[in-house]
């Protein structure tokens, strides 16, 4: 049995046979999923726009 | 289905073949034949003086092709959990790329509707009480609204404390009116019909509504009148010297 098969049929019994472990995984992966993407794309606009965010010129206009 | 007849069926006498040899006879057509021999593929002298053509291409012509071939290098290497794992996988991460996107669809709404930071700035009102001397009404404006604030002299206190709440239409104590007994922060609408009660009037030496007469002691109580509630106590934080209502 190769790795895969194992990831596979552990995958299966462990995450999709029952509904509930299904259903209660899908909205853990959902959270975490959406704490990542926020993340990280907020990581990625905030490099784009280096210099030119309040927090990069707050020390201009607040003592 | 191709059934190999050299392996499989009933022997009977071949006539037919030269010389005469065994034939055999099953139900299903052979792959060179029916009725066939085990041997006329390969007597072809016999065969083709029976008439039966010679087959040259014909793969039972080759030795054991009629056994199985080895298919192992195109099948899957799974187990029955594969396809399914893969398939539930694929619906778990639809589901979960939903669920994200139906949770930001409602945030981005509700965040919307909800007050934005100027507006909540602006929700706040602070007060100096150092300004207000005792005995004296304070009025500030709030949200739109007016707020008492009553600076009360100890007598006022006690006046307050002194009342039977039991006799009251809306038994309230003053302690759970007034943060500090000495400053009394209301919102200054009457719980009638929502006029502005006068200050240091009417005859429980609180406040009084010309509206239609519903008189309030120095703890803000209704005493008298049309008005069902004592005036409402706003939301507020008192510092030192500093009121914050909101």
């Amino acid at each position: 049995m190769s790795a895969l098969n194992r990831f596979n049929s552990l995958a299966f019994n462990g995450l999709f046979r029952r509904n509930s472990v299904f259903l209660a995984g899908i909205f853990a992966s959902a959270f975490v999923v959406e704490i990542a993407f926020d993340g990280v794309s907020d990581r990625i606009w905030r490099n784009i726009n280096k210099g030119r965010t309040w927090d990069d010129i707050k020390d201009r206009y607040t003592a | 289905m191709v059934v190999d007849c050299a392996t499989s069926g009933v022997l009977r006498a071949h006539t037919a073949c030269f010389p005469p040899h065994r034939r055999i006879t099953y139900p299903l057509p052979c792959i060179h034949g029916w009725p066939c021999c085990s041997w006329c593929f390969r007597l072809t002298a016999a065969a083709a003086q029976v008439g039966q053509q010679q087959r040259f291409s014909a793969t039972s012509a080759n030795s054991n092709s009629t056994d199985i071939p080895d298919f192992s290098e195109y099948r899957k290497d799974s187990t029955p959990d594969t396809s399914r794992a893969f398939a539930y996988m694929m619906v778990g991460t639809t589901g979960v790329l939903s669920a994200v996107a139906a949770k930001s669809t409602v945030h981005d709404f509700l965040s919307n509707m909800s007050a934005s930071a100027d507006v909540l700035a602006l929700a706040k009102v602070e007060v100096d009480l150092s300004a207000i001397p005792e005995g004296k009404n304070v009025v500030v404006k709030w949200r739109g609204k007016p707020i008492f604030i009553r600076h009360r002299t100890a007598a006022e206190i006690a006046e307050a404390n002194a009342v039977n709440i039991s006799e009251l239409r809306d038994p309230q104590l003053d302690s759970a009116r007034a943060q500090q007994p000495e400053w009394l922060v209301m919102l200054g609408i009457c719980t009638h019909l929502g006029c502005v009660p006068i200050g240091d009037a009417g005859d429980y030496g609180g406040w009084f509504c010309p509206c239609h007469g519903s008189h309030y002691d120095i703890s803000g109580r209704i005493r008298k009148g049309p008005a069902p509630l004592n005036l409402e106590i706003p939301e507020h934080v008192i510092d030192g010297d500093k009121l914050v209502i909101g």
